[in-house]
């Protein structure tokens, strides 16, 4: 009976090693672009590397503690798009986030509610959309934006991303198990189809649109190609494209380059310390695709 | 009576409509009419500048096929873009796998809860942040060779991570397995969670061992989870941009990573040919097609798993 506990205990300590190793793992670099911001590039560079930013780097006359900061929002140049390019990014990512949570829901509604002719094919036909990526669609897709004259506009930025088939998939199956009760006494009630949807529906569906809408901002923030394409002029361009040409003016200020990463990451990181459960459960509902 | 079912079946016909077809009209805009148009556009010489656009058959096919494309040819990123795919997506999936199952043997939720959140963080920052952080953490004189200095017992050795062209494919993997480790394997938890406790009760009760346990009792009923989650990271790997397009940009050589979408922006938006883009657009398309369709064939037997 010993022996069986030892035995136990040892895969257990084997177990817990190998998760802080990963932990360890996942954790070092991002710690490391948080301290970096306040180093400049001789203490990051320094062998061995110290995790303390050292004073003896504020103290001179043309550091501060923020001056990697100030050099990430000024840039290069006098006329400073930082700001103007975050907002940039929030703008989009929360256009489309609100965009996919309103088309999605009636969508999924419209395809778990109701019956009707055709309906299945019009869930097929966008259930296959999303086996067409967006990257094979990119150049089709910036022809018909140019074409209708919006590129450098948030227009031009938000409208291709405005809803996924992930997102009506998503909806339709949480709705096929929302009981037909609670719509057809409302129905008796009097209450009006859009009513039902905006006053029962809705409400009732919080947790997958609080994970939908969170799913959409993530992908909007993190998205470099298609703004790469639209968004041409340095006041319309989004966050990621300001870090990947900071980076490419200030190669050698790695202390301005994390503190650039940084403030970008801000939003992102309160978002996900404040609603974890909806992005780990985000990760999750995923797997409902196979049911 | 009659007559007011078939009026309530017309009204929710048209109420059904009412619903699908903002979406519907969505998705045949910005879906079907640009893939059938990148297929058009793939046939004929269209340029970004000069707007004009004659018929040319498979002459774009052929060049991209046979030309080497002003120094980067599309057989080196069909190349690259497979060599980052298999390199990435097999490590991920072979380690969440462990992870996930790792995890499920700890006692306390709390704990786990708690590995999973940190797990999961650097899946939040965007790619080009992540990227950011490896470039200078690959640094000659960055914390990365520091530690491979010490692990290696060798001393002041660059392993020029972001110079020779197989380290910097294998750069590439690592930040990419940086970020999305965390994702996947919160996947994993959610297929084993599935797996009823019964199952394992039943297992320890017939005397099986925990590894046992796992080979012929959790790795046989994870397999739909698996099938579902490989496919997922291998079409993810496919479409990689951002970690390339930005390491880049940082000064890194274009070549052994120029993946297909980097060259698809290069040639069609740089170089401003749509209609050789649009040409390697479908190549990607049916490269993908072809690689979840030899997904599902390979994980098919596995799909009828019942608890």
């Amino acid at each position: 009976m010993n022996k069986f506990v030892g035995k136990v205990s040892i895969v257990e300590v084997l177990i817990w090693v190998l998760l802080i190793a990963v932990l360890l793992f996942t954790v070092t670099p991002i710690v490391f672009m948080i301290v970096a911001s306040f180093m400049d590039a001789k203490q990051i560079l320094a062998m061995p590397f110290s995790w303390i930013p050292s004073r003896e780097y504020f103290t001179t006359a043309d550091r501060t503690f923020f001056t990697n900061f100030q050099k990430a929002i000024m840039g290069n140049n006098d006329n400073p798009t930082f700001f103007r390019n975050l907002f940039n990014s929030l703008v989009v990512a929360i256009t489309d986030s609100f965009t996919t949570i309103f088309l999605a829901s009636l969508c999924g509604y419209g395809l778990a509610k109701f019956k009707f002719k055709g309906r299945n094919l019009i869930f097929l036909a966008i259930m296959s959309t999303m086996m067409i990526p967006f990257e094979a669609i990119m150049i089709p897709l910036y022809m018909v934006v140019s074409g209708m004259k919006m590129i450098n506009t948030y227009r031009g930025l938000i409208i291709p991303f405005m809803v996924s088939a992930f997102g009506v998939f998503q909806m339709r199956q949480y709705l096929l198990t929302f009981p037909s009760e609670y719509i057809d006494a409302a129905r008796v009630d009097g209450l009006s189809e859009p009513g039902i949807y905006a006053r029962i529906v809705v409400p009732n569906s919080k947790p997958v649109i609080a994970t939908l809408g969170i799913l959409s901002f993530r992908n909007q923030w993190d998205n470099l190609l298609w703004p790469l394409l639209v968004a041409q002029s340095e006041t319309m361009k989004t966050i990621p494209q300001y870090i990947t040409k900071f980076s490419e003016e200030k190669m050698t200020d790695e202390g301005a380059m994390m503190a650039c990463a940084f403030l970008a990451s801000i939003p992102m990181f309160i978002l996900f310390f404040t609603l974890s459960r909806y992005f780990l459960g985000g990760a999750a509902v995923y797997d409902s695709r196979k049911g | 009576m009659a007559k007011k079912g078939y009026s309530i079946e017309r009204k929710q016909a048209k109420w059904g409509l009412v619903f699908t077809i903002p979406c519907l009209i969505f998705f045949a805009v910005f879906s079907f009419y640009p893939i059938i148009n990148a297929l058009f556009t793939s046939l004929t010489n269209r340029r970004a500048i000069s707007r004009t656009s004659d018929f040319v058959g498979f002459e774009n096919y052929v060049y991209i096929f046979t030309k080497d494309n002003g120094g980067f040819p599309l057989s080196n990123s069909i190349r690259a873009t497979l060599i980052f795919t298999v390199g990435t997506f097999i490590p991920m999936i072979i380690a969440s796998l462990i992870i996930a199952t790792f995890l499920m043997q700890l006692r306390k939720d709390k704990y786990r809860g708690f590995f999973q959140l940190m797990y999961y963080t650097p899946a939040v920052l965007s790619s080009v942040v992540a990227a950011s952080i490896w470039m200078i953490m690959f640094d000659p004189r960055g914390l990365v060779n520091q530690l491979s200095n010490f692990v290696m017992r060798t001393s002041g050795v660059d392993y020029n991570w972001l110079v020779d062209s197989t380290m910097l494919q294998i750069s590439t993997m690592m930040i990419y397995f940086w970020k999305y480790i965390g994702y996947f394997v919160i996947l994993f938890i959610t297929g084993l969670a599935s797996i009823p406790n019964t199952i394992y009760e039943a297992a320890t009760v017939d005397g099986s061992s925990r590894w046992h346990t796992f080979w012929k009792i959790t790795l046989p009923l994870l397999k739909p989870t698996t099938a579902m989650v490989s496919i997922m990271a291998m079409l993810q790997c496919l479409k990689t941009f951002s970690t390339q397009y930005m390491l880049y940009q940082g000064g890194s050589s274009r070549f052994p990573i120029d993946v297909i979408t980097m060259n698809i922006y290069f040639t069609g938006i740089r170089n401003g040919r749509l209609g050789r883009a649009s040409a390697m657009s479908i190549v990607l398309f049916l490269i993908m097609l072809l690689f979840t369709y030899i997904q599902l064939r390979l994980t098919r037997s596995s799909e009828d798993v019942e608890y």
